[in-house]
């Protein structure tokens, strides 16, 4: 286990340090050392098995760091005396798989946490839920079951969801992987809406267009460490190392 | 000349009919039905029971049945969560209690709150009478097997229904009882319903305790009015009874799952 080598930068929304994780024997990120700014997006891009969804289930403990640092908005979540939910109420995250509650509607889906979590009362919670809903496209949809939706609905659903805790940053875990072609520009439009905002985004993606398009910064990971990070444009068209060149000749 | 399979299997199948026809043929020519009448279905035997096999019976099998249940999903709630605990003694306790009362018969724990309760402790009976024994007895049979059902219907929802209500900032107990057990619940539905219509099966063991006239179940009732009139009809009768509560338990458990699928 290495120390932690540097204190955190004042200003960065997520800050990682010598991150270090092990499933067991395997070493899944071997020293991630990594910043998202406010406001800023961040695409992350590298094959599968790079590590990437670990970097990302990290920054909001779904997966427990074996050893390093992690802030949020300055507040160091590694710390284990930290209050992990309260913290997550702060992280939006979006899921490859949705990951909708099916036995709820989709209103109810965007209010319960608002009512458990953030307690609110019923109507602000129905507000809330309703302007997302509009947000995304779905007002039409807030009485119907998960099940009933399309892959692309369900997402932007699950994306209302998670801005309905009002979230200070959002971060993406491969949002569009599980969707059929045409229904990955939907997804994708909600999320250029959000960065234009101003939402803070940590993406998780093989969308090189979303990347190209939206992107502050990409990096691009293989093996569970960092190989190259830039300007999306720049990495993209003249990636500097050969394991990202030879990554993007696949993929492009 | 040989014959193609189809019609092999055709002629195979005509024999078996014949068969069955014949059998039923003798069955039927063999059998003294004005006997079977009034041995099986003696109409005023079966009238003379009522209306006490339904409004006393009737009634306390399903009360047995509805409190044993109650406090067995109860317990088996409880019990499925330990075992999946990630503290160890809780998920000892819970394997040792849930096979303890999986593998002794319903009839013995019975006998051990009626008999060996004020045994073990003089002076001291299980509160609440019948009722209060066969509740206990019931649950803690029904509970142990409902236990492993449990833990299987929480362990069958997708583990990203837990990372989704985590990531909402759900703590881990607010995620369970508002995410995941309300779809384990939809998952395990068929299995609890078998259980339950054993339980009330298992209801006739409250006989053990003795009854009265106010608190006779079905069995019991049914096997009183056998010995008084040497008569096969009260079987018939609280056979019917019995069935008077799966049939529409079964029907009614159909039609939620049928909504529960809808909204999957």
């Amino acid at each position: 286990m290495s120390a932690a080598t540097r204190e955190t930068r004042t200003g960065a929304a997520i800050d990682v340090i010598e991150l270090h994780k092990y499933f067991g024997d395997n070493e899944v990120l071997k020293g991630i050392d990594f910043h998202v700014d406010n406001g800023q997006v961040v695409c992350v891009i590298g094959p599968s098995g790079s590590g990437k969804s670990t970097l990302l289930k990290c920054v909001n403990l779904l997966e427990q760091p074996t050893s390093g640092r992690i802030f949020v908005e300055g507040d160091e979540i590694t710390d284990p005396d930290v209050d992990v939910d309260s913290i997550r109420s702060r992280i939006g995250m979006v899921f490859q798989q949705f990951n909708l509650f099916p036995h709820l509607t989709v209103l109810r889906n965007l209010t319960i946490a608002q009512q458990r979590v953030k307690k609110r009362g019923k109507d602000e919670a129905v507000e809330v839920a309703r302007r997302n809903l509009a947000k995304v496209g779905l007002s039409e949809k807030e009485k119907a079951y998960p099940a009933h939706l399309s892959g692309g609905q369900q997402q932007r659903a699950a994306i209302a969801r998670a801005l309905s805790m009002d979230p200070d940053m959002m971060l993406f875990d491969e949002p569009t992987s599980a969707l059929d072609p045409e229904l990955v520009g939907d997804v994708l439009g909600v999320m250029k809406d959000l960065a234009a905002e101003g939402m803070t985004m940590m993406v998780v993606t093989h969308e090189m267009g979303f990347a190209r398009e939206v992107g502050d910064k990409l990096v691009f990971m293989d093996g569970g460490i960092i190989v190259e990070e830039g300007d999306p444009r720049e990495v993209l068209a003249k990636p500097q190392h050969e394991r990202t060149r030879s990554f993007l000749s696949k993929v492009l | 000349m040989a014959m193609s399979p189809r019609k092999r299997a055709r002629i195979s199948r005509g024999v078996q009919y014949v068969v069955l026809a014949l059998v039923v043929v003798a069955v039927v020519l063999a059998t003294d039905w004005a006997k079977v009448k009034n041995d099986f279905f003696n109409p005023e035997i079966a009238r003379a029971m009522f209306p006490d096999v339904i409004i006393v019976a009737l009634k306390n099998t399903i009360i047995y049945t509805a409190c044993g249940f109650t406090f067995g999903l109860g317990l088996g709630l409880v019990l499925g969560l330990m075992r999946l605990s990630s503290v160890g003694p809780y998920r000892w306790m819970a394997t040792v209690f849930i096979e303890f009362f999986r593998g002794v018969p319903a009839l013995v724990v019975f006998l051990a709150l009626s008999v060996g309760v004020p045994t073990a402790f003089p002076g001291y009976t299980v509160p609440g009478d019948v009722l209060g024994i066969a509740t206990l007895a019931l649950g803690m049979v029904g509970g142990a097997y409902m236990a492993e059902t449990i833990r299987a219907g929480i362990q069958a929802v997708p583990k990203g229904q837990t990372e989704a209500a985590r990531s909402l900032g759900m703590s881990g107990s607010r995620a369970m009882i508002s995410i995941i057990i309300p779809q384990a619940f939809r998952i395990i539905l068929p299995p609890l319903t078998n259980e339950l219509i054993l339980l009330t099966k298992d209801s006739s063991l409250v006989y053990l305790l003795g009854y009265t006239a106010s608190t006779v179940e079905l069995t019991s009732f049914g096997r009183q009015t056998l010995n008084q009139e040497k008569n096969m009809t009260p079987i018939i009768v609280i056979s019917l009874c019995y069935l008077l509560i799966t049939v529409p338990l079964s029907m009614v458990v159909r039609r939620m799952e049928a909504r529960a699928g809808r909204a999957r």
